[in-house]
């Protein structure tokens, strides 16, 4: 069955015990390379839930050790405002080079800091400079901003960071994404709650398969939804494979580490 | 990976001879809050022959908010009579009309019951208002689809529970199935005959329909879409890859949904 389906490269996965504890998780990241094979998953970009439920330094070093050795797994730092030390620039960067990493998380929300240049003016110049992606989720806040409220924000401030937003909402949010979409030329994201009927394939008919990443959201969502619809998608071959795992490896291979 | 030739069929063709899927849960037109590409009769019907759907049961979106709009929804069903059936939309907040909705639905055909929105109409499952339409569909052992959600003010499973302790010849769906009490919902589907788990929206939730089989039964649980909102293929592929048995995919995907139609078709 294997054979039929396109390679898969997910870009939003997270495992580890989180606190509130979801219906199916993967405690360790040998676990975690289980769940993919069932699914039929090749690799993953992946955060711990400790990165966001507890110290993003600690969740950061865990995550680490954690995927140690599994290629197929490729970790995301969680990043803080470089000025209070805790998560500095120079251990991010040293992260990258001996490390399996390869992007940057941000969870203003729960790690409460202002996601504006003010607070992240260094790290954005490097991300800019270097091409690192950074993720975050379109349920994210900080003071008061929300969703894609935020992502306008940061993209208004950081106009060439690559910006992955996830987990954007199942209830169709063409009408927030597609003006940011249209200015800014850097700005990607994953389909785990693109569900509605037609929107893939309309979105590509507008704007090409290369703004679009495979991602299911695991372990909160079912894998399985995302595949069979991406599989099926009214769109070509070339597309589907695009948003399967050639557009993320297109950003990846755009690193300078 | 998992050996299913159901998941295989799907996955080499996109939909499955032996499963012709019935979607319980649709709608049909532009909404307010959501741009919808594929949302007229002709596009849903694209989308369901691309996903090996054979029929869905929809209440409109202009039904939703204005009940004058349900027996626009008959044109539908005279056209494609083989692909929809549809659910008549009783809004409480026209106490005034429901008589005579009632009245017009006893003179419709292919209608197989009501739809109630509480959530959005902001009026409790249990109020005053839904007792005519309730005790109609019970004496005439219809069918209702419920918008459920987990600690709503108007139609959480616990709201089910006591319509459900009243009522036992109409056949209740938990729209959303009660979503986020999962527990709670499951129960309710366990302990009342008459009442089913629908799975839009929550069946994307991961280790939920496991759950749901092992709580209620494979036999209680209903495939729905919301279509024109969610692509079916999303649905179909979280049971598919779900870690029940074949049997329960086709109880859940299309068996329990014929079973419950039969009268209507």
């Amino acid at each position: 069955m294997k054979a039929l389906i396109m390679r898969l490269f997910d870009c939003n996965i997270s495992f580890g015990r989180p606190m509130i504890k979801p219906l199916r998780y993967s405690e360790t990241a040998r676990d975690l390379l289980k769940e993919m094979d069932y699914y039929g998953i090749d690799e993953a970009i992946v955060y711990h839930a400790r990165q966001k439920d507890d110290s993003p330094d600690v969740g950061n070093r865990i995550l680490l050790e954690e995927i140690r050795g599994f290629d197929r797994l490729h970790g995301t730092l969680a990043i803080l405002p470089p000025q209070t030390g805790e998560i500095t620039i120079e251990n991010l960067i040293e992260s990258l080079r001996s490390e399996n990493v390869c992007a940057f998380r941000a969870f203003p929300s729960e790690h409460r800091y202002l996601m504006s240049r003010v607070s992240l003016k260094p790290l954005y110049g490097l991300m800019v400079e270097r091409n690192i992606p950074l993720f975050i989720s379109a349920d994210e806040s900080c003071c008061g901003i929300s969703r894609w409220r935020l992502i306008e924000m940061i993209l208004s401030e950081a106009p060439d960071l690559t910006l992955i937003v996830t987990d954007h909402g199942c209830w169709g949010e063409d009408r927030f994404f597609r003006p940011l979409i249209e200015k800014y030329e850097h700005l990607y994201l994953d389909i785990s709650g693109y569900h509605m009927d037609g929107g893939i394939s309309d979105f590509c008919r507008k704007y090409g398969a290369d703004r679009l990443l495979f991602g299911t959201g695991y372990p909160h969502l079912n894998p399985g939804g995302t595949i069979l619809m991406l599989m099926h998608a009214d769109i070509t071959s070339r597309e589907r494979e695009m948003i399967a795992s050639g557009n993320l490896e297109r950003i990846l291979r755009r690193i300078k580490a | 990976m998992i050996k299913s030739s159901l998941l295989k069929e799907f996955i080499e063709t996109g939909k499955c001879r032996s499963c012709p899927v019935i979607d319980m849960h649709q709608h049909m037109g532009p909404f307010q809050g959501i741009y919808l590409p594929n949302s007229s009769a002709e596009a849903m019907i694209r989308t369901m022959d691309r996903c090996g759907v054979k029929m869905g049961v929809f209440c409109s979106h202009a039904a939703l908010i204005d009940p004058e709009e349900n027996v626009k929804m008959v044109d539908v069903i005279e056209k494609y009579p083989n692909r929809f059936r549809a659910y008549w939309c009783i809004n409480p907040n026209y106490p005034e009309r429901i008589e005579d909705d009632l009245e017009r639905f006893s003179r419709m055909r292919g209608f197989v019951g009501f739809k109630f929105l509480s959530d959005y109409h902001k009026y409790p499952i249990t109020g005053a208002n839904y007792k005519p339409a309730l005790e109609y569909a019970d004496e005439n052992e219809l069918l209702i689809l419920m918008h459920t959600w987990g600690g709503s003010p108007y139609d959480s499973p616990a709201h089910v529970e006591k319509i459900a302790k009243k009522y036992h010849k109409v056949k209740i769906l938990m729209g959303h199935s009660g979503f986020g009490e999962w527990e709670k919902s499951i129960q309710v589907a366990r302990d009342y005959p008459n009442v089913y788990l629908e799975l839009t929206a929550a069946v994307r939730v991961n280790g939920l329909i496991e759950l749901m089989v092992k709580g209620a039964g494979s036999e209680k649980i209903l495939f729905g879409t919301d279509l024109p909102w969610f692509d079916p293929h999303h649905g179909i592929g979280c049971i598919l890859y779900s870690r029940i048995t074949d049997e329960d995919r086709h109880n859940i995907l299309h068996r329990n949904a014929e079973r419950m139609l039969q009268p209507f078709l």
